[in-house]
């Protein structure tokens, strides 16, 4: 999109305030598969949008949660990762994560730490997967324990981008997960972020008081 | 049409070697295709193409892998810069496979790419796409957690997993 090119900055993250709106981020090393995954999960047609000024791969999905239609954008690296670092913009306003692993790959395994470590700073409560991919390699991993998720109490998913193994399975409980999260949110860090981004614009508004930019920008826990 | 059963590289003069058996007879044939214009310089992939195009061959080698005839040429480039064989092997060996100790956030995009490309082959191999007539969108399959070993990477530490 030209206006993405042109603009960078811009990238519109005040959408996923919205009720029916839901980010999902992917993190992990370079090679593991994530874009691989969300290929196969979006086999039926998409369209990701490239922003490279932001080393990103944007994917948009329709799904349906309870009777109700969600958007969710699934971000995903464009090579960010190699310098085992993500943009604070990446993990902004995140409501779930999923965090893959190569299961040939010991040392993708091992850099999960530093990921979560990374995630847990920006969204310290948001829902996170961890993700075992390429088992069509070798299944007998499946029947091994990992013991990187049992120590955070997360959720590991055994998965195959190639032949498909509870690929779609992944992305949907990815979403019900961010949708709740989103319903529930008991983020207190994020609350008061959000406060206090707020209060900084109505300085500001104070400052200038010709930037008309009230209303858009108020929060409705602010009374 | 022939099967083919067995692809090789002769060093002296050099030439690929195909086995083949020829379908109506049942019988195990050769077929000698010279390797010309070809030095320790020479790059293994074009050289490969070229014999997989070649008009004369080419239907002899529809079942040969392009990979197959990559690796023999590189034998043989090998053997023109006077490497022995097992060093050959081991250099093939190192360009072909994923070394997993190996931190892939730490290369170039050169070679990432390649690295990239070598996984690739096992992806494919196993891909089920889409087109395929088997091809289930939804695969959920639930693997027993029973009896469960250690995956082998976790230390004992309790700091670390």
């Amino acid at each position: 999109m030209a206006g993405d090119r042109t603009k960078p900055c811009e990238l519109d993250q005040e959408k996923y305030d919205a009720d029916d709106n839901v980010k999902i981020i992917c993190l992990g090393d370079s090679a593991v598969g994530k874009s691989k995954l969300m290929e196969r999960f979006l086999v039926n047609g998409f369209q990701p949008q490239q922003l490279s000024t932001y080393a990103l791969t944007l994917y948009k999905h329709t799904a349906t949660v309870d009777g109700k239609t969600i958007l969710v954008d699934f971000w995903d690296t464009a090579g960010q990762e190699r310098f085992q670092s993500m943009h604070a913009s990446y993990y902004h306003k995140a409501h779930a994560c999923i965090m893959v692993f190569d299961v040939q790959r010991k040392v993708t395994y091992k850099n999960l730490s530093t990921w979560y470590a990374e995630l847990r700073e920006f969204r310290p409560e948001i829902p996170c997967i961890v993700v075992a991919n390429k088992i069509d390699a070798d299944l007998q991993v499946t029947q091994k324990s990992f013991n990187f998720a049992r120590k955070f109490s997360l959720p590991l998913y055994f998965v195959s981008a190639a032949d498909g193994t509870n690929v779609v399975k992944l992305f949907s409980d990815a979403i019900r997960l961010a949708v709740s999260y989103k319903q529930n949110s008991q983020d207190f860090m994020d609350e008061l972020l959000a406060e206090l981004e707020n209060f900084k614009l109505e300085q500001k508004e104070e400052d200038a008081p010709d930037q008309k930019q009230s209303g858009k920008t108020k929060s409705p826990s602010l009374s | 049409m022939c099967t083919a059963k067995k692809c090789g590289i002769r060093f002296q003069p050099p030439a690929i070697i195909l086995i083949y058996e020829n379908e109506v007879k049942g019988k195990n044939r050769q077929r000698i295709m010279p390797v010309r214009n070809f030095s320790k310089f020479s790059d293994c992939t074009r050289a490969a193409e070229q014999l997989k195009n070649n008009p004369r061959h080419k239907s002899y080698l529809e079942q040969v892998s392009l990979k197959q005839l990559e690796k023999l040429f590189a034998l043989l480039r090998g053997h023109l810069c006077g490497q022995s064989l097992a060093t050959t092997m081991e250099q093939i060996q190192r360009e072909t496979t994923i070394d997993p100790e190996e931190d892939l956030n730490k290369l170039d995009d050169k070679e990432l790419a390649k690295r990239k490309s070598i996984m690739d082959e096992l992806f494919e191999k196993n891909q089920k796409k889409k087109d395929d007539p088997d091809f289930v969108y939804d695969i959920e399959v639930e693997f027993s957690q029973g009896k469960l070993q250690s995956c082998g990477w976790d230390t004992d530490s309790a700091d670390e997993f």
